[in-house]
């Protein structure tokens, strides 16, 4: 049995087997293989490249948030340095209107300023006008009523020790008595060359107690007095010009009214400067 | 050349120097000056004005009838008139406005409420 079966081992082996079968079983199995393992890779590569376009759209999405983002925030940058800015005009504006404010006022009391000049200058001007005494008287009166705003006044001159009244508005002056140097508040006035004035011209007072007493001076004497017992109801302060222009008729008054008299007995204004020059040597 | 013009209706000499001075405050305004209303009528026959501003108490033709004057004229009807007056009595300003004044301002004047009426007016 023995040599029969080494004799058929030894006929098998020296006879070639055929494995084409098995060859082609194997190379089928292998390219079989092959092809799905190349079908998986072409699936898993466009999977992959599926994934990768879905990445580079996310991407892109992220990119522009991000930039959208850095645009935002340039933005409220510059809304915070446009609010600064816009603070500092506010701030600028405030600064400029409280100044137009005060030039506005100031304009104001300029106006004032130059409205109670043009009253002392005009006041001056037209008592020195005219060398006509009732002219002079006129003017007086003119100014008293309008600039001035008195309602019942007298104009009193000193004759020897007494005072008399030359002019008067709001009483006829034929009413009016002579008053005595020294005598109540216009006989003192007339004595002492001192105005005597209201804090306040409202209430009005009488010619006996009036709210101004003016002395009409002629260098350090007193020669008259003008007395306002009242203004009128509108005026209830006296005016800052007021006192300028009780100054000017304390100095400037007795002056025109001399000036006019002395005049009145010329004939004329050439005659009127006869002397001068022997005045002037 | 001015852009308005304005008659001053006042007897006073010192109170027309006065408004005229304070009305030369307003750079755009002419003035021209009458003495009484008689004075401004043949003034206003002969020109035409922006603004009138005119006393009460004058002589031969007082400020109210000016006014009343003034108003029956179609030519004149509509000017702007300021009454500045020593009568400060409710019924003098009640009655000056019934006749148709635009403005009642009272003696003695401030020149900056007289110009401040004046701007009001001519809305300067």
């Amino acid at each position: 049995m023995n040599d029969d079966s080494e004799e058929r081992n030894r006929r098998e082996s020296d006879v070639p087997v055929d494995l084409s079968r098995e060859r082609e079983s194997f190379v089928r199995q292998f390219l079989k293989q092959g092809v799905e393992l190349t079908e998986n890779l072409l699936e898993e590569n466009k999977a992959l490249h599926s994934q990768l376009s879905e990445l580079r759209q996310q991407n892109a999405l992220l990119r522009a948030q991000v930039a959208s983002d850095d645009a935002i925030r340039d933005l409220l940058r510059k809304i915070e340095t446009l609010e600064t800015e816009r603070r500092t005009l506010l701030d600028r504006s405030t600064q400029l209107e409280e100044t137009s404010k005060e030039n506005q006022d100031r304009n104001v009391e300029i106006e004032q300023e130059l409205h109670d000049l043009a009253n002392l200058y005009i006041a001056s001007s037209h008592l020195h006008s005219t060398l006509s005494v009732r002219g002079v008287m006129r003017h007086l009166c003119e100014l008293l009523q309008q600039l001035v705003g008195a309602e019942l006044f007298a104009i009193y001159l000193l004759r020897g020790e007494e005072a008399i009244a030359i002019g008067a508005d709001g009483i006829e002056l034929t009413a009016l008595k002579s008053i005595p140097q020294g005598e109540g508040v216009v006989g003192e006035v007339m004595m002492t060359g001192v105005p005597r004035i209201n804090d306040k011209p409202q209430p009005g007072g009488t010619l006996e107690t009036p709210v101004a007493s003016i002395p009409l001076m002629v260098r350090d004497t007193a020669v008259g007095v003008i007395a306002i017992a009242t203004v009128f109801a509108q005026k209830p302060v006296w005016a800052a010009v007021d006192r300028e222009l009780f100054k000017l008729l304390s100095s400037h008054a007795a002056t025109a009214l001399i000036a006019a008299n002395l005049y009145a007995k010329e004939p004329g204004a050439a005659t009127a400067l006869d002397g001068l020059m022997d005045h002037l040597n | 050349m001015a852009d308005y013009s304005c008659l001053v209706v006042e007897d006073s000499p010192m109170m027309r120097q006065l408004l005229v001075f304070a009305l030369a405050r307003i750079k755009s305004i002419a003035v021209t000056e009458a003495e009484d209303g008689v004075d401004a009528l043949r003034k206003l026959a002969s020109a035409s004005f922006d603004l009138i501003v005119t006393d009460i108490n004058m002589p031969i033709m007082d400020g109210l009838k000016l006014v009343k004057r003034i108003r029956s004229d179609s030519a004149h009807k509509d000017v702007p008139i300021i009454i500045i007056t020593t009568e400060g009595s409710t019924e003098d300003r009640q009655r000056a406005m019934a006749l148709g004044a635009n403005a009642y301002i009272t003696k003695p004047i401030q020149a900056p409420q007289v110009i401040a009426k004046v701007r009001e007016l001519l809305s300067l």
